[in-house]
C-alpha cells in the first residue's frame, strides 16, 4: 500500500519536474514582456532562415587560448535566459556577431544564461580570457553589462536593447527608433487599406517604446493616406503585455468596424490581436495584420495567414555594425541607434502591389537618412 | 487518493527509521543515492560523448570551475543555500506523509515578502535582519498553510493544491513586483534594493545564509528524531490511524507540519533575497523549489543528508555555464543528470513494487491451482 503510493508520488514528482522548466519560462517571459515590450513574440530578421547549426555553436577545435595577442580577435556573446536559437533577440544578436566574426576572421562563441543571477559571472568568463568584444543580449542584463564595463575597461561591451543613461566609452547600448519602424508600417498600411479604415492594438502608452511604435504608425498612415480613418487603442498599464484576450477582442472590434489593416504590438497582448485577425476569412487577401520588433512570421506562426510584415528592429545588422566598430576603433560608447524597417512580406508578397513596395522602400530610406521625420515627440 | 477518512495520508513510510521507501540498512541507505548519482553521471557522460566531447574533460571542467577557485566556491554555496531550505521543506512534508510540491510557490512569496520587509523599513541591523527573515518565513508558512488546512479539514490532496498555489504565487508576485512594490522610474518589474541593514553579509567565500542553512538542517535532524513533536510528525506519516489511536491530533499535526514546511521554503526565499539578489525580481528564483524535491528524494527524507544533496546540485548548477564556455556542451545537460539521478534513486522503490505485484500474482495463481 505504502509503496504503491510512494511510486505514485514519485511519478508526480517526475511530472512536476518536467513541468517546472515551462513554468520558469513563463515567469521569464512575463518579466521581459513587462520590462521591454518585446515579450514572447520577438522574431529575427531575414537572416533568421539561416539556422543556428552545430557548426556555428562554440567549436571546441577553435582556439581562444590567446585572445590577448594582437593578431587574435575574440568576440563573446552572453544570451539572456533562453537559448541562442530562440528566433528572437538572442538569435538575431548571435547572427550579427557571426556575420562580423566572419568578416574579421575573428573567433567567436557564446554562453547561454540559465540563471539570471549568473549574468555577471558569464560575462566575466569571457572578459577574464581577454576577449576583445563582448555582446550581452537583452534589457535585463543592463546592470550586469554596466558592472562588467567598469570592471574590465580594456574590453568593449555591446548591450543589445540596453539603453545607456550614462555614457561609458567601452559600453554601447544598441537601441532602436521605434517611431521609424512604426511610421514605415503605417505608411504601408495606409497604402494597403481598401476600406480606408486602419487599426492598431498596442500595449500601454505609458511605456515609451510602445508609444513611439503606435504614434509613428499613426503618423505614417496619415502621411500615405490622409483620408484614412485611424483607430489606435492602448491597453491600460496593468498587465499591458500579457493580455491576449483583450488584444483579440479589440482586434475583432476593429475588424467589425471595417478596419482591414491592423497593427498588433505589445507582447502577448499584440500577439492575441494578430492571431485573432489571422482567423478572419479574408486574412491575407483583403485583411492584414502587422507584427512588431522582429519578424513575427517566425515567432507567431499562427498569424502567418494575415501577416503583411513586421515593424522590425534590425538586430542582426545593428549587432554586426557595432562589433565591426569595436574592431576598427570607432566604438561609439553611449547609445547607438540601429536601423529599423519592415520584415519580408512572406505569404502576402503577391498581395502587395509593386508600386506600393517601391513607395515603402523609399520611405524607409528617407527615414534612415533623416529626410523624412516621423513627427513623434520623444 | 484515499477518501475513506479526512486524515488519511497518501504517502507513508514503511520504515520507522527515517529513510524514504523500503527498509534498508545504513550501508544501503547511503550506497543507493551514491550509486544513483554515479550511474547518472555515467549516462550523462555517454550523452556528452555523443556531442563530441570527452566526458572526463567535461566533468573535470565542471568540477574545477565550481570548486577550483574562491569565486566558484562562493557561487556553489550561494546556489546550495536556498536548495538546502527547499529540500528540508520537502523532507518535513514527507515525514508526515505529505508531498509538498509547493516549495517553489512558498519560496517565491517569501522572497518578495522579505524584499518588502527589507526595503520598506529602516531598522537597526539585528532587528531588521530578524524581521525580514521572520516575515519571509511567515509568508511561506501562510502560503503552505492554505494547502495544510485544506488537507487536514477537507481532505483535499496537498499535491494538487500546492501545484495550483505555485501558479497563483507566480501571478501574485508578478502583480506585486510590477505594481505595488515596483521600484519606481525604471521599466523592469522588480522591487527596490533592500536596505543595508537587511542584507545578509558574506564572510570571505562563506555566505552567512549558508551557515544558517547548515544550522537549520542540523536542528531538524535533532527535531525530527529526538523531540515529541518530531515523533508526532513521524507517527502521523507512518500510520495516521495508529497516531489518532495514540492520542495524537492528526489534523493539528498536518497543519503544523505544512506550516513548518512552508516556513522552511520561505526561509530559503528570504535568505536568497537578503543574501544574494538584494531585491525581488521575478525570474531570479526560478526552479529553486523544484530542485528541493529532487534533493529531498535523493536525501531519502533525511534532513542532514539534504546538505550534501543540495551542495551536489549547487556544484552542477555552478559548473554548467563554464561547461558550455569551455566545451560547448549545452548547460541543460545538468538537468539531464539530475533527472537521471532521481530516476535511479526511485528505481529500487519502483522495482520492489513491481516484484511485489509479481509475487502476489504468483501466489494467487498457485492458490487457484
Amino acid at each position: 500500500m505504502h509503496r504503491k503510493l510512494l511510486v505514485a508520488g514519485l511519478t508526480v514528482a517526475a511530472l512536476v519536474l518536467a513541468g517546472c522548466s515551462s513554468s520558469d519560462d513563463a515567469a521569464t517571459d512575463t518579466t521581459s514582456a513587462e520590462a521591454t515590450t518585446e515579450a514572447a513574440e520577438e522574431t529575427t530578421e531575414e537572416a533568421a532562415e539561416e539556422e543556428v547549426t552545430e557548426e556555428s555553436a562554440p567549436a571546441v577545435t577553435m582556439d581562444d587560448s590567446d585572445c590577448a595577442a594582437p593578431e587574435n580577435y575574440c568576440i563573446g556573446l552572453v544570451t539572456d535566459t533562453g537559448k541562442v536559437d530562440d528566433k528572437s533577440f538572442n538569435q538575431a544578436a548571435w547572427e550579427g556577431t557571426l556575420l562580423a566574426a566572419d568578416e574579421l576572421g575573428a573567433f567567436t562563441k557564446y554562453v547561454e544564461t540559465v540563471d539570471p543571477k549568473d549574468y555577471l559571472s558569464n560575462i566575466e568568463q569571457f572578459a577574464s580570457k581577454n576577449y576583445d568584444t563582448i555582446v550581452t543580449v537583452g534589457f535585463l542584463m543592463g546592470e550586469a553589462s554596466v558592472a562588467a564595463a567598469a570592471e574590465f575597461p580594456g574590453v568593449n561591451f555591446i548591450g543589445v536593447d540596453q539603453f545607456q543613461g550614462e555614457t561609458v566609452p567601452n559600453l554601447t547600448g544598441l537601441i532602436f527608433a521605434e517611431d521609424k519602424a512604426g511610421y514605415a508600417a503605417g505608411y504601408l498600411a495606409g497604402l494597403m487599406t481598401k476600406t480606408n479604415k486602419v487599426g492598431g492594438v498596442f500595449g500601454t502608452d505609458t511605456v515609451p517604446p510602445v508609444l513611439y511604435f503606435g504614434e509613428g504608425y499613426r503618423n505614417g498612415i496619415a502621411a500615405s493616406n490622409p483620408e484614412a480613418d485611424i483607430t489606435i487603442v492602448y491597453h491600460e498599464p496593468n498587465n499591458a503585455f500579457n493580455d491576449p484576450e483583450w488584444g483579440a477582442a479589440e482586434a475583432k472590434k476593429q475588424l467589425t468596424q471595417g478596419a482591414d489593416v491592423i497593427f498588433g504590438g505589445g507582447g502577448n497582448t499584440g500577439n492575441g490581436a494578430l492571431i485573432e485577425i489571422a482567423k478572419a476569412p479574408d486574412a491575407g487577401t483583403s485583411v492584414f495584420c502587422i507584427g512588431v520588433d522582429v519578424d513575427q512570421y517566425n515567432t507567431v506562426p499562427q498569424a502567418q495567414s494575415c501577416l503583411l510584415t513586421s515593424a522590425e528592429k534590425k538586430l542582426v545588422s545593428g549587432t554586426s555594425d557595432l562589433v565591426l566598430a569595436s574592431f576598427d576603433g570607432t566604438f561609439p560608447g553611449g547609445n547607438y541607434v540601429g536601423s529599423t524597417g519592415l520584415a519580408p512580406y512572406h505569404d502576402t508578397e503577391a498581395a502587395v502591389p509593386a508600386d506600393v513596395k517601391i513607395q515603402v522602400e523609399e520611405v524607409i530610406a528617407g527615414l534612415d537618412d533623416g529626410s523624412i521625420e516621423t513627427g513623434v515627440v520623444k | 487518493m484515499s477518501s475513506d477518512g479526512p486524515a488519511q495520508t497518501d504517502l507513508g513510510f514503511t520504515d520507522p527509521n527515517p529513510t524514504l521507501g523500503p527498509k534498508y540498512g545504513p550501508v544501503k541507505a547511503i550506497a543507493i543515492p551514491i550509486v544513483s548519482v554515479l550511474l547518472a553521471f555515467a549516462v550523462g557522460g555517454i550523452l556528452i560523448y555523443f556531442q563530441g566531447v570527452n566526458p572526463f574533460t567535461a566533468y573535470r571542467v565542471l568540477f574545477e570551475s565550481a570548486l577550483g577557485d574562491s569565486d566558484g566556491l562562493l557561487r556553489v554555496m550561494q546556489k546550495s543555500t536556498p536548495l538546502i531550505f527547499t529540500g528540508l521543506a520537502v523532507v518535513v512534508g514527507l515525514r508526515v506523509g505529505l508531498f509538498n510540491i509547493g516549495a517553489q510557490g512558498q519560496l517565491t512569496v517569501a522572497a518578495i515578502g522579505a524584499a518588502w520587509a527589507g526595503y520598506h523599513f529602516d531598522l537597526p541591523t539585528v532587528v531588521h535582519l530578524t524581521f525580514a527573515l521572520g516575515f519571509g518565513m511567515l509568508c511561506g508558512a501562510a502560503w503552505a498553510s492554505i494547502a495544510g488546512v485544506l488537507r487536514a479539514y477537507r481532505n483535499v490532496s496537498e499535491v494538487i493544491t500546492t501545484i495550483m498555489l505555485n501558479s497563483i504565487a507566480i501571478a501574485l508576485v508578478d502583480y506585486l513586483a510590477s505594481r505595488t512594490f515596483k521600484e519606481p522610474d525604471q521599466p523592469i518589474s522588480r522591487t527596490p534594493l533592500i536596505s543595508d541593514s537587511a542584507a545578509l553579509a558574506t564572510f570571505g567565500v562563506i555566505p552567512s545564509g549558508f551557515v544558517i542553512a547548515l544550522i537549520v538542517s542540523l536542528f531538524f535532524g535533532w527535531f525530527l528524531i529526538r523531540t515529541t513533536e518530531g515523533f508526532r510528525f513521524n507517527t502521523v506519516g507512518l500510520n495516521p490511524n495508529a497516531a489518532r489511536y495514540a492520542g495524537i491530533s492528526v489534523k493539528r499535526t498536518i497543519v503544523l507540519a505544512m506550516a513548518v514546511s512552508g516556513a522552511l521554503a520561505g526561509m530559503g526565499g528570504a535568505v536568497e533575497t537578503m543574501g544574494v539578489v538584494g531585491r525581488f525580481e521575478p525570474a531570479f528564483n526560478a526552479g529553486l523549489g523544484f530542485d528541493g524535491i529532487t534533493i529531498a528524494l535523493l536525501a531519502r527524507a533525511n534532513p542532514i543528508a539534504t546538505i550534501p544533496a543540495a551542495i551536489l546540485v549547487g556544484i552542477l548548477r555552478t559548473g554548467a555555464n563554464s561547461l558550455q564556455f569551455e566545451t560547448g556542451i549545452e548547460p541543460e545537460v545538468v538537468d539531464v543528470i539530475l533527472a537521471l539521478t532521481l530516476l535511479f534513486v526511485a528505481a529500487p522503490i519502483v522495482s520492489r513494487y513491481i516484484f511485489r505485484i509479481n509475487a502476489k500474482r504468483k501466489s494467487k495463481s498457485k492458490g487457484r491451482s
